[in-house]
C-alpha cells in the first residue's frame, strides 16, 4: 500500500508537469482548434458528396456514417501521438541519456505523461469540438450510460495498445537513430486503417482482415464504433476482451523489445 | 571498501561505415561494413566514498563512454561496474536513486518550464522530503545564487546560469556519488569559482563522492586530490596530483629579487639556465634531476645581493600537456 501511495505521488508529479507543458505554448492550442475545426467542415462535405447519388455505402446510411466521421474526427486529435518522434527524437539527440539518469521507470513514466496529456486535451479539445459538431453538423450522442461507459473503457485501453505498439516501433530509433521516416510510415498506414477517414466496416472484407491485424483501429475504430451505435452494445464486451488481448500481447513485446534495444543505446555526441 | 569499482570494463562500438553520398547510404543500408571502434579498453580503478577524482584525457579518450557506463546508461562490452555494490545497467533504476549526473552540454531541466517548477518535479521523482527539500532549496539559493533564477525559465538564462541551475537540481536529492561532465565547459572565471567553491562544499559536508571529467585543469587544482589519465581508453596514470608534478616537473623557476641593479657574469650550477635577467629581478629555470633548489638558491645567494625568492610550483598545464603528448607512453615502455 505504501509503495503505490509512493508510485502515486511520484507519477502524479510527472502527469502535472507534462500538462503544464502543454500550457506553456497556447497560441498552438488555438491554430490546432481551429485546424480541427476546418477538418471538421471538410469531411461533412466530403461524405455529404459521397451520398449525394446513393442511400447507402457498403450497408451505411449517410446519417450513421456521418455522425461517425463527426464522433471519429473529435477523438482522433487525442489519439495521433507522435511519441515515435518524441522517443526517436530523444535517441537521436542524446537527451535520453539523461532520461535513463532518473529513478523511475522510462516506459510508465512516458505512459503518464501521454495519458494526462490527452485527457487534457480531451478537455480543452474535444468538448470545443464536440459543441461546434452538434450546433452545426448535427452530432448525436447516446443517452445510455451502459454505451458511455464501454466507450470509455475501450478508449483507454484501444490509447494503451497504441501506445505499447508505438513504443515497441520506436525502439527501432535504437537501431536507425532516426526516426522521422519511422514517423511518416507510422502515421501514413494509421490514418488509414485507424478508421480516422472512414468506417473501418466499410472497407472490402480482405482489407478489413488486413486492418485487424494492425493496433491502429483498436485506439479509434473500436470506441467509436461503441459511441456511434455501429458496435451494438451487446457486442461491446467482446470488442474490449480483444482489445484486452492486444494490450497484453503487446505491452509484453514493448517491454522485451525497449530492453533489447536499450542495450544498443549509443548516445550521440559527448 | 570501494564505492565505485571498475574491473576490466570495456566499451565496444560497432558503426556503420557509410561512403559519402546518397549511394553510399543505400549500400550502408544493404551491405552494411561494421567496424569495430573500442572506446573502453579493459579499464580498471576504484574510488573511495568522499574522493573528488578528476578523470581526464584528450577529446575521444573513452571519458564519457566511461561515465555512461558508471551512471547505468550505457550496458559495458567486457568487464564490470558496480556503483554502491550495484550494478549499474541492470539495476538502473535503484543506481539512479543514489547518483546525480551533470552533463555539461545537455540539460536535465525542463526547457519550458521555469527552474523552481523544474526543481519541484526532481524533488518529487527523488522523493525528497518536503522540509528537506526547502531546506536545501534554501542553501542552495545562496550558495549558487539561485534567488532571482528560479522563476526563469530555463531556454531564457545564459551558460552560467543554467549551470548552476544544473547543480542545484543535480544535488537537491543529496546524492552519494556525483558524476560531472564538463561542469565548467565554457564558463567565465567568477561562475567557475562558485561552482568549484559548490562542488567543494558539498563534498566536505556530505561526503559526497564526485567523479569529475574536465578540460579546465584550474577544476583539477582545486577540487582533485587524485588524478585518472586515460588514453585510447586505458588508464594511462592513476594517483595523486603531486606524484604526477613530481614525475613530470622535470624543471622548476626561482625568481629572485635582488638589491643591485647589476647582475652580470654570474656562474650558474649545471642544469641551471638564466630565463630572464632584468634590473633587480633574476628568473632561473633548473633541472630537478640535477641539481636541487637549495643550490641554485645558495649558489646565487653568494653572487648576488638577494633580497627575496620564490620558488613556483611546476604548472600542472603543461605537464599534462606532457602526458598527452605521450610522455607516459615512452616511461612505461622504458
Amino acid at each position: 500500500m505504501r509503495s503505490l501511495r509512493r508510485y502515486w505521488r511520484v507519477y502524479s508529479a510527472f502527469a502535472a508537469n507534462a500538462v503544464k507543458l502543454m500550457m506553456a505554448y497556447s497560441v498552438w492550442f488555438w491554430v490546432e482548434l481551429l485546424g480541427q475545426i476546418f477538418m471538421l467542415i471538410i469531411f461533412v462535405y466530403f461524405w455529404k458528396a459521397v451520398y449525394a447519388n446513393t442511400e447507402t455505402v457498403s450497408g451505411m446510411r449517410a446519417a450513421e456514417t456521418l455522425n461517425y466521421i463527426l464522433i471519429a474526427q473529435i477523438v482522433a486529435p487525442l489519439v495521433r501521438w507522435s511519441l515515435i518522434l518524441d522517443i526517436g527524437g530523444a535517441i537521436r539527440q542524446g537527451t535520453v541519456a539523461i532520461e535513463f539518469t532518473r529513478p523511475v521507470d522510462f516506459q510508465a513514466r512516458w505512459y503518464v505523461e501521454w495519458t494526462s496529456q490527452m485527457l487534457f486535451q480531451a478537455i480543452r479539445l474535444a468538448l470545443p469540438l464536440g459543441a461546434v459538431a452538434m450546433i452545426c453538423f448535427g452530432l448525436r450522442l447516446p443517452a445510455d450510460p451502459a454505451v458511455w461507459g464501454y466507450f470509455i473503457v475501450s478508449f483507454l485501453l484501444g490509447n494503451a495498445v497504441l501506445f505499447c505498439f508505438d513504443w515497441a516501433f520506436a525502439c527501432l530509433a535504437f537501431y536507425t537513430t532516426e526516426a522521422w521516416g519511422l514517423h511518416i510510415l507510422r502515421e501514413g498506414v494509421a490514418a488509414f486503417f485507424s478508421g480516422a477517414l472512414l468506417p473501418l466496416q466499410m472497407l472490402p472484407g480482405w482489407l478489413q482482415k488486413g486492418a485487424a491485424f494492425l493496433p491502429f483501429g483498436q485506439a479509434l475504430n473500436a470506441p467509436v464504433s461503441i459511441l456511434t451505435g455501429i458496435t451494438p452494445v451487446s457486442q461491446a464486451p467482446a470488442v474490449i476482451g480483444t482489445q484486452l488481448i492486444w494490450l497484453v500481447g503487446l505491452f509484453l513485446f514493448s517491454r522485451f523489445f525497449f530492453g533489447v534495444a536499450s542495450r544498443k543505446v549509443t548516445v550521440q555526441g559527448g | 571498501m570501494p564505492i565505485i569499482e571498475v574491473d576490466d570494463l570495456s566499451k565496444v562500438f560497432r558503426l556503420n561505415q557509410k561512403e559519402p553520398g546518397l549511394r553510399g547510404a543505400f549500400k550502408a543500408l544493404f551491405k552494411p561494413n561494421y567496424t569495430d571502434k573500442v572506446a573502453v579498453d579493459h579499464l580498471s580503478f576504484s574510488v573511495d566514498p568522499g574522493e573528488i577524482v578528476g578523470y581526464i584525457g584528450v577529446n575521444g579518450a573513452g571519458k564519457s563512454t566511461t561515465i555512461k557506463m558508471l551512471t547505468g546508461i550505457l550496458a559495458p562490452s567486457g568487464g564490470a561496474v558496480r556503483v554502491l555494490g550495484r550494478d549499474p545497467h541492470s539495476q538502473r533504476v535503484a543506481n539512479a536513486r543514489d547518483i546525480g549526473v551533470v552533463f555539461g552540454q545537455r540539460t536535465q531541466l525542463w526547457w519550458d518550464l521555469a527552474l523552481i517548477e523544474s526543481l519541484n518535479l526532481i524533488a518529487k521523482i527523488y522523493e525528497v522530503e518536503p522540509a528537506r527539500y526547502k531546506q536545501l532549496l534554501d542553501q542552495f539559493s545562496e550558495t549558487l545564487e539561485l534567488d532571482e533564477l528560479l522563476k526563469v525559465p530555463v531556454r531564457q538564462m545564459s551558460l552560467g546560469q543554467k549551470m548552476r541551475a544544473e547543480l542545484a537540481a543535480t544535488l537537491i536529492h543529496e546524492p552519494k556519488v556525483v558524476y560531472l561532465d564538463e561542469p565548467t565547459i565554457g564558463l567565465d572565471v567568477m561562475v567557475k569559482e562558485r561552482i568549484r567553491e559548490f562542488i567543494k562544499q558539498q563534498n566536505r559536508e556530505k561526503q559526497t563522492t564526485v567523479i569529475l571529467t574536465t578540460h579546465d585543469l584550474g577544476d583539477i587544482e582545486e577540487l582533485c586530490q587524485r588524478v585518472i589519465i586515460i588514453d585510447a581508453g586505458k588508464v594511462i596514470y592513476d594517483g595523486p596530483i603531486s606524484t604526477i608534478k613530481d614525475r613530470f616537473g622535470k624543471y622548476r623557476t626561482i625568481t629572485f629579487e635582488t638589491g643591485s641593479a647589476s647582475t652580470a657574469g654570474l656562474a650558474l650550477p649545471d642544469g641551471t639556465e638564466l630565463v630572464a635577467n632584468e634590473p633587480r629581478k633574476l628568473v632561473v629555470r633548473f633541472d630537478r634531476t640535477r641539481t636541487t633548489a637549495s643550490q641554485v638558491a645558495g649558489a646565487l645567494m653568494e653572487q648576488a645581493d638577494v633580497v627575496d625568492f620564490s620558488l613556483a610550483e611546476p604548472d600542472l598545464e603543461s605537464i599534462i600537456k606532457q602526458i598527452y603528448s605521450g610522455a607516459l607512453r615512452e616511461e612505461v615502455a622504458v
